[in-house]
């Protein structure tokens, strides 16, 4: 690849950079409603009666088995059809929102788990209701023991959001083919451009999250109890 | 004072309901395949497809929205009414028609056969003898390979891409014998690369490309783009838009559309358009 290419490259670099704005939002749509959502099915999983928490695990057991070009479909043409006018970007979140808080959910169930039982008695033992123990008690430390595993899918979500242009959101990947089509020899120059991009974007995010783990530290509070499963990349 | 602000909050709904007036129809485009369709260097949405839809809507009327989808969302996009029109370079198959309804075919296409500039090949033996054949997936052309060449027991490799940049990239690296596609896009990748492929010749199978509605035209457009194709090809600006897209390189197409398109979508004027559009791209 000569110097004259990568000139060419280069003034395209504005553009990727704006497509890579749609990843960026998507990102941080996605993986706060996974958060939420997540937390909420982990808690039911853990400390509902039985058939709610066979819901929660069914809830789990679908987002996280049905493809994610799948899912994007399902939420897009199928909620159309279901008369719900929705926009691509919409859809996206919630297919891959949804699909993020099965995985989540399982990192917080695993992290809620480590926390030691007699936790839960001893605030028992001192009038807090199970509520408010987990509000104060369990959830804090959870919290902090999810970071690590967390961080696993911060990463992975982010690249998902490039499967977005499947039902047409022009991110950053599309944005790349658009380049690419008018300007065949521009092909993998471009394409070696956005992996670079999403290099330092995961690798800031992770040492964001490395940050967060260090200024939310507890003395005493330790990774060594058993984990939520991180998810395999 | 108050009388004009009454004024302009008339006028502004006024707008507003004539705006609702004129129904608005979503066109769906896998926007990646110059000359019929492609984003240009300034970010618009240009190519022969796009802007036959947009002078059809003109003079049928109405508004459209183009929305850039893959090529594989767009019939389920039809079929779930999330896509009013599907212009994309449709080749109007049997299994296509059976789940959406086709116009009268626009464009007849057929494929060319692309190989290296120094290659001893002809368009034969670049198809046999078992040769590396490439395409892109789900294309006719591909379909021809398997069906006249393979299934005929013809002795070639069919090497399948995601897309047709791909296919092209394998054939400069050596790793293709040929490339089978259309034969405007392929007449475009030549063009790309002058000094390394060539057109070794044009397999004409008369595929016809169609704009697609959803299965029963249920807001009755077919009848309406037929009539405007009609009249663009009354008028010349048909013959004027085939002969902007169909020859000129992608830089110049470019160059004339941001200069001519103001007079379709300002003044709405398609014949002016048409003819401005192939005497700037020309030059």
């Amino acid at each position: 690849m000569t110097a004259e290419i990568w000139s060419q490259v280069w003034q395209f670099t504005p553009t990727l950079l704006w497509a890579m704005l749609i990843n960026v939002q998507l990102l941080l749509a996605l993986i706060a409603l996974g958060l939420v959502t997540g937390v909420v099915v982990a808690l039911i999983e853990v400390y509902s009666p039985r058939p709610l928490a066979a819901l929660a695990l069914a809830y789990e057991w679908f987002f996280r088995g049905v493809p994610e070009l799948v899912l994007l479909f399902l939420f897009y043409f199928g909620l159309t059809q279901m008369g719900m006018d929705i926009s691509p970007f919409f859809a996206a979140v919630l297919a891959l929102g949804f699909r993020s808080s099965g995985y989540q959910s399982q990192i917080f169930r695993g992290a809620i788990q480590s926390v030691p039982p007699g936790q839960l008695m001893a605030a028992h033992s001192l009038g807090m209701g199970t509520m408010k123990t987990i509000r104060y008690v369990i959830l804090p430390q959870a919290l902090r023991l999810s970071i690590p595993p967390w961080s696993n899918e911060f990463s992975a979500v982010f690249k998902d959001t490039t499967l977005a242009y499947g039902i047409g959101v022009v991110e950053i990947v599309r944005q790349a083919r658009y380049i690419s089509v008018r300007n065949f020899p521009l092909t993998l120059p471009v394409f070696i451009l956005v992996a670079f991009m999403f290099l330092v974007l995961t690798y800031l995010g992770n040492w964001g999250l490395g940050r967060l783990e260090q200024r939310l530290h507890v003395p005493g509070l330790e990774t060594h109890a058993k984990r939520g499963e991180a998810r395999e990349l | 004072m108050k009388k004009m602000a009454l004024l302009v909050a008339a006028l502004v709904v006024a707008s507003g309901l004539l705006g609702m007036a004129e129904e608005t129809y979503v066109v769906g485009s896998d926007i990646a395949w110059p000359p019929f369709e492609w984003v240009s260097e300034a970010g618009d949405y240009i190519g022969f497809d796009l802007d036959v839809m947009r002078c059809i809507a003109i003079l049928e009327g109405f508004e459209i929205e183009i929305q850039d989808i893959a090529f594989d969302s767009i019939i389920p996009g039809v079929m779930a009414g999330r896509v009013d029109i599907g212009a994309s370079g449709f080749t109007i198959t049997e299994e296509r028609a059976q789940v959406v309804d086709f116009s009268d075919p626009y464009w007849t296409s057929d494929q060319a056969v692309v190989v290296g500039i120094d290659t001893e090949m002809n368009v034969v033996t670049a198809l046999s003898g078992g040769a590396r054949v490439g395409a892109q997936r789900g294309t006719t052309g591909a379909a021809w390979v398997e069906d006249e060449l393979e299934g005929r027991g013809v002795d070639v490799n069919l090497i399948l891409y995601e897309t047709y940049p791909e296919a092209i990239m394998d054939l400069i690296a050596g790793r293709l014998d040929s490339v089978i596609q259309d034969e405007a896009p392929s007449i475009q990748a030549v063009d790309s690369y002058p000094d390394q492929l060539q057109i070794a010749g044009v397999i004409k199978t008369y595929e016809e490309f169609g704009f697609l509605v959803r299965s029963g035209d249920p807001h009755g457009l077919l009848p309406r783009i037929e009539s405007g194709m009609q009249k663009m090809k009354d008028s010349g600006a048909w013959g004027n838009l085939v002969e902007a897209y169909f020859g000129p390189t992608l830089d110049a197409i470019e160059a004339a559309w941001e200069e001519c398109i103001d007079i379709l979508l300002e003044e709405g004027d398609v014949e002016a358009y048409a003819q401005c559009l192939a005497e700037r791209a020309a030059e």
